[in-house]
């Protein structure tokens, strides 16, 4: 389940990083235009393997279920985040990255 | 009429919400709680024995059969409800046989002593599960006035939750979107983004919560249309039992269940395995159902493994034979129930819950929120309306949550033996209730906020005091017992707590930051910048919310 809250935490992240607004609350420099317009497609391919991550873990039913918890439970973190600490998200995104590929090549 | 169709949705919106606002807090609350119900009935039943973390499933099997052969005379279908992440003791249930005057008999469960084999005495409550009754039968009316109440209530919700999608214009652009402004902005980005990270919750909840009493709410289609027994049949297709055997009359010593679930362990290994159900116990067609955590949310046929009771045979089960239409309905309320959820799951449905109560909350301080401006500027003060909204919020956002926690001190505070005991347990919750909604209507709004918030804050934090106090079944122990189920109460209601003190430094905040304002407004120098940032706030609330 961390793992799951973990993955739709970075999809949610890089939604984020999508829209300008947000990304000049969360970076401090300027990124090239060419890597902007690779955050959104990016977003949906997490976001189509956190699904198949999900199903493949708790099935069918009830992984879409779990899914959409995770989501949830990801977009407020991001949010809050967002709000009060907005400048520590790509070290979170970045950290719980890690703990998936880990958690992946070790399962 | 309004001036367009978003405009009149968000009218629709408002109003739906405004209206029935306050029992759809109720129920969120309650509801959420339920998930939780059969934890909290363990922590209301301090009797309870710790959890024991090294016996086997043989010796539990064991154990309830031989207190079923002592004192299940007569009784041909009954439960053993194994110890599980939600209930760590051993049970055993079965229905009572029909008393007098009674429409359908009573299903009971008794907790065993592990050590004894014998029955748990424990006092009397309505523990967690009449708080969560209470989300759709409402507690003091009857069944079918509180089905019709929770329904027409559940309807505009279904009906706020659809106009809420349509009046918000940028639902996807300000998905991340939250000002921690105090005022409108912020109140209106919390309701905003509270609707929308839980939105498919928002929706599922709803229209499952619709669908359950399809037969109350559809009376006019079933009753006309169908006669007594394709009424029956009906419901049978539409909720099929697992097909058994019933009792020949033909007594017949079974074998012991720990026996027969030797060969079923391999398919059904302990750590799966959630309940028993023996159907013609002691007689020639006995035959026994061990049952599967819930693997699918609908429903999974290999979730469920019969063996003759006598010989010890397997059973070829015939599937349940829903129907399309059942099967759908089936998934809908297994999602509303989130009985097929792990502890991880269970505490996303609590939050999900929580999420969707405080979206509640949110809507209905908004309300007040955009018109106290106006309101504030009255000669003769705000109007009935808007003092009564106010004080409502205040003793339902903050005085429901109070209550609940009243319940809980009623249930280790009033005495064992008292007659009538688990009906004043909820009695003496709703007084506490009806005393902190009436308490706004005698205080000034600010005031009544904040005392209201820091008893919340009081009772939830001293609730494990209490506990201690009262009861062996502490944090401490629960903690040195590794009994996670009750240390989970204990440090829930700590959490609580420290969100109520936090909310109350807050809003104390809030108000001595809006007197020194007011003070400095007064100052010449400051009046400008001061009050040209309130207009441009202002301004720009009123501006996001007729965009929404």
């Amino acid at each position: 389940m961390l793992v799951l809250i973990s993955l739709s935490f970075s999809t949610m992240v890089l939604f984020c990083l999508a829209m300008a607004k947000h990304r000049e609350q969360v970076l401090q420099r300027e990124i090239s235009t060419l890597s902007v317009t690779f955050f959104r497609p990016l977003a949906w391919v997490l976001l189509a393997f956190t699904a198949y991550m999900s199903i493949n873990m708790f099935g069918w039913s009830i992984g879409g279920a779990v899914l959409f918890g995770a989501l949830m439970v990801a977009s407020l973190l991001l949010i809050l985040l967002l709000t009060y600490q907005a400048t520590i998200i790509p070290h979170i995104a970045i950290v719980l990255s890690i703990f998936v590929s880990i958690y992946i090549m070790v399962d | 009429m309004k001036s367009n169709f978003r405009q009149s949705m968000k009218w629709l919106h408002t109003w739906v919400g405004l209206v029935v606002g306050w029992v759809l807090l109720f129920m969120f609350l309650t509801g959420t709680l339920g998930y939780f119900y059969q934890e909290i009935t363990r922590w209301m039943e301090p009797e309870r024995p710790f959890v024991e973390h090294n016996i086997s499933t043989e010796k539990l099997m064991d154990i309830a059969q031989s207190y079923y052969d002592e004192h299940g005379v007569g009784i041909s279908e009954w439960d053993i409800l194994l110890p599980t992440e939600r209930d760590n003791n051993l049970r055993v249930g079965w229905r009572e046989p029909k008393k007098e005057g009674e429409k359908r008999s009573r299903y009971k469960t008794r907790v065993l002593d592990l050590n004894t084999g014998e029955q748990v005495t424990t006092r009397e409550t309505g523990g967690g599960r009449v708080l969560y009754r209470m989300h759709y039968r409402l507690h003091y009316l009857s069944t079918k006035i509180s089905y019709w109440i929770v329904g027409f209530c559940t309807m505009l919700m279904l009906l706020a939750v659809v106009t809420g999608v349509v009046m918000h214009k940028k639902i996807f652009t300000d998905f991340f979107t939250f000002r921690a402004k105090k005022g409108l902005p912020g109140w209106l980005d919390s309701h905003n983004v509270l609707s929308v990270i839980a939105l498919p919750f928002h929706f599922m909840i709803t229209y499952s919560g619709l669908i359950f009493f399809l037969f109350t709410y559809m009376a006019l289609s079933t009753d006309l249309q169908t006669t007594k027994e394709e009424y029956r049949e009906m419901r049978q297709e539409i909720y099929p039992r697992t097909a058994h055997l019933d009792s020949a009359n033909e007594p017949m010593a079974m074998q012991r269940i720990s026996t027969l679930y030797q060969q079923v362990k391999a398919d059904l290994p302990s750590n799966e395995l959630k309940y028993v159900t023996v159907f013609s116990a002691n007689d020639i067609n006995a035959q026994v159902l061990f049952v599967r955590k819930d693997s699918d949310i609908t429903y999974n046929p290999n979730d469920e493994v019969m063996v003759n009771g006598i010989s010890g045979e397997f059973i070829k089960l015939v599937p349940r034979d829903y129907t399309g239409a059942g099967m759908v309905h089936n998934g809908f309320i297994s999602l509303h129930e989130g009985q097929f959820a792990g502890p991880i799951a269970r505490w996303l449905y609590f939050f999900s819950g929580l999420i969707g109560t405080a979206m509640i909350a949110s809507g209905l301080i908004l309300w007040t929120t955009k018109r106290k401006p106006k309101q504030m500027k009255r000669p003769d003060g705000p109007d009935l309306g808007y003092r009564l909204v106010d004080q409502l919020n205040i003793g339902s956002i903050v005085g429901f949550p109070i209550a609940i926690a009243v319940y809980f001190y009623a249930n280790r505070l009033l005495p064992v033996d008292m007659v009538d005991r688990a009906q004043w347990e909820v009695d003496i919750m709703f007084i506490s209730w009806a005393i902190l909604l009436i308490y706004p209507a005698c205080r000034a709004s600010g005031k009544a906020w904040l005392e209201q918030l820091k008893l919340a804050a009081f009772v939830f934090l001293f609730l494990p005091v209490v506990n201690a106090l009262t009861t062996d079944k502490h944090l401490l122990n629960s903690l040195i017992k590794q009994d996670w189920n009750l240390a989970s109460f204990d440090l829930t209601s700590l959490v609580i707590g420290i969100c109520f003190v936090f909310s109350a430094f807050k809003y104390k905040a809030l108000g001595l930051n809006k007197n020194t304002k007011q003070q400095s407004v007064k100052l010449p120098n400051k009046q400008v910048p001061a009050k040209n940032e309130a207009i441009l706030l202002m301004q720009k609330a009123h501006k996001d919310h007729s965009e929404c």
